[in-house]
């Protein structure tokens, strides 16, 4: 699907936290892994910039890593904060989600 | 406080910006653009010493990767800018904050 | 009494003294711009000096890295150089001039990519 830009700019720290919380990950997986789940349009860079502010709010653990092509990596791993900003991610997205269905389904 | 000094020194800078010289030509027209945005902008990560380094991480990991730089951050260089700093105040702001004027 | 003067004796002129050193290394033309930069940026002679040492180091290192580059002033920051330091300092027309920053980033990458490709 075309131009989810806006859509997903409120919820794709979110994705991103639920990627990392299933498993230490790195930059280039979690854009790969956007991308089979249809989020094809979202590129590594607008990753880096979420990654960034997870690792600036003190969300996610680092350890950096040697990859077999060129520099070391980063791998990513959800701390405490990150897991309970995680959770009220997926607490929001309930309570947004079911309004927004029952609006569709007409019920009062 | 100096954005040269943060980066640990003159010789660290030196280091930075030699890094800079090395990245393939589009990835080193996409930094020096950037960072004359972002020294415009004054976001006060910048002198935490890890953000233009950081972003030269990320090219030089791009790059080793094969792809463009525009492959790599998009089309819209100044929306990925801004994604860098989204939360961190400039100091502009803070400045304005200080002589107690309205920032807007 | 001029900016140099006040600022002369306190904690700050450490800092200061870096600045001037580091200004005079700076061909005329960008030491000239750097000299109109530090008298708009105080404007009410509201001394705040304390908070504007970033702002500041900021244009200076813009400043810098352009001239090694060798791009003009006007390349830089255009021709008004006022109205751009109130912008640095967050100051009116501070967002419009944040519009313009964006515009000319994706506008000079676009420009020098193609030439690269050219």
């Amino acid at each position: 699907m075309d131009d989810l830009t806006e859509m997903l700019k409120g919820t794709l720290e979110g994705c991103v936290l639920q990627i990392i919380g299933a498993e230490e990950t790195y930059g280039y997986a979690i854009t790969r892994r956007l991308g089979e789940l249809g989020f094809g349009d979202v590129v590594e860079g607008t990753v880096y910039t979420i990654l960034l502010r997870l690792e600036r709010n003190g969300l996610v653990q680092i350890t950096k890593r040697p990859s077999e092509s060129g520099p070391p990596r980063k791998f990513y791993t959800l701390n405490d904060a990150g897991r309970a900003r995680l959770a009220t991610f997926w607490a929001k997205w309930e309570y947004v989600s079911t309004r927004i269905d029952k609006l569709r389904e007409g019920v009062r | 406080m100096s954005i040269h000094d943060i980066i640990e020194g003159k010789k660290q800078w030196r280091a930075h910006v030699a890094r800079v010289k090395a990245l393939p030509p589009d990835y080193r027209i996409v930094y020096q653009e950037m960072q004359r945005y972002l020294f415009k902008v004054g976001p006060v990560a910048l002198t935490d010493g890890t953000l233009l380094p950081g972003i030269v991480d990320f090219f030089e990991e791009g790059a080793a990767s094969g792809k463009g730089v525009l492959e790599l951050i998009g089309e819209d260089v100044a929306a990925f800018a801004d994604g860098l700093i989204k939360d961190t105040p400039t100091y502009a702001e803070a400045y304005q904050e200080a002589v107690g004027g309205a920032g807007d | 009494m001029n900016f140099w003067e006040k600022i002369t004796g306190s904690d700050l002129s450490r800092d200061w003294k870096a600045f001037e050193a580091r200004a005079e290394a700076l061909p005329p033309e960008y030491r000239a711009a750097w000299g109109q930069i530090v008298s708009h940026a105080f404007p009410h002679g509201n001394f705040t000096g304390r908070n504007l040492t970033p702002i500041l180091d900021s244009a200076l290192s813009l400043l810098e890295e352009t001239a090694a580059d060798g791009l003009s002033v006007r390349e830089v920051l255009g021709d008004d150089i006022p109205g751009f330091t109130a912008a640095l300092a967050g100051g009116e027309g501070a967002r419009t001039y944040r519009d313009r920053w964006r515009e000319q980033l994706n506008r000079n990458v676009a420009r020098k990519l193609s030439r690269l490709e050219g």
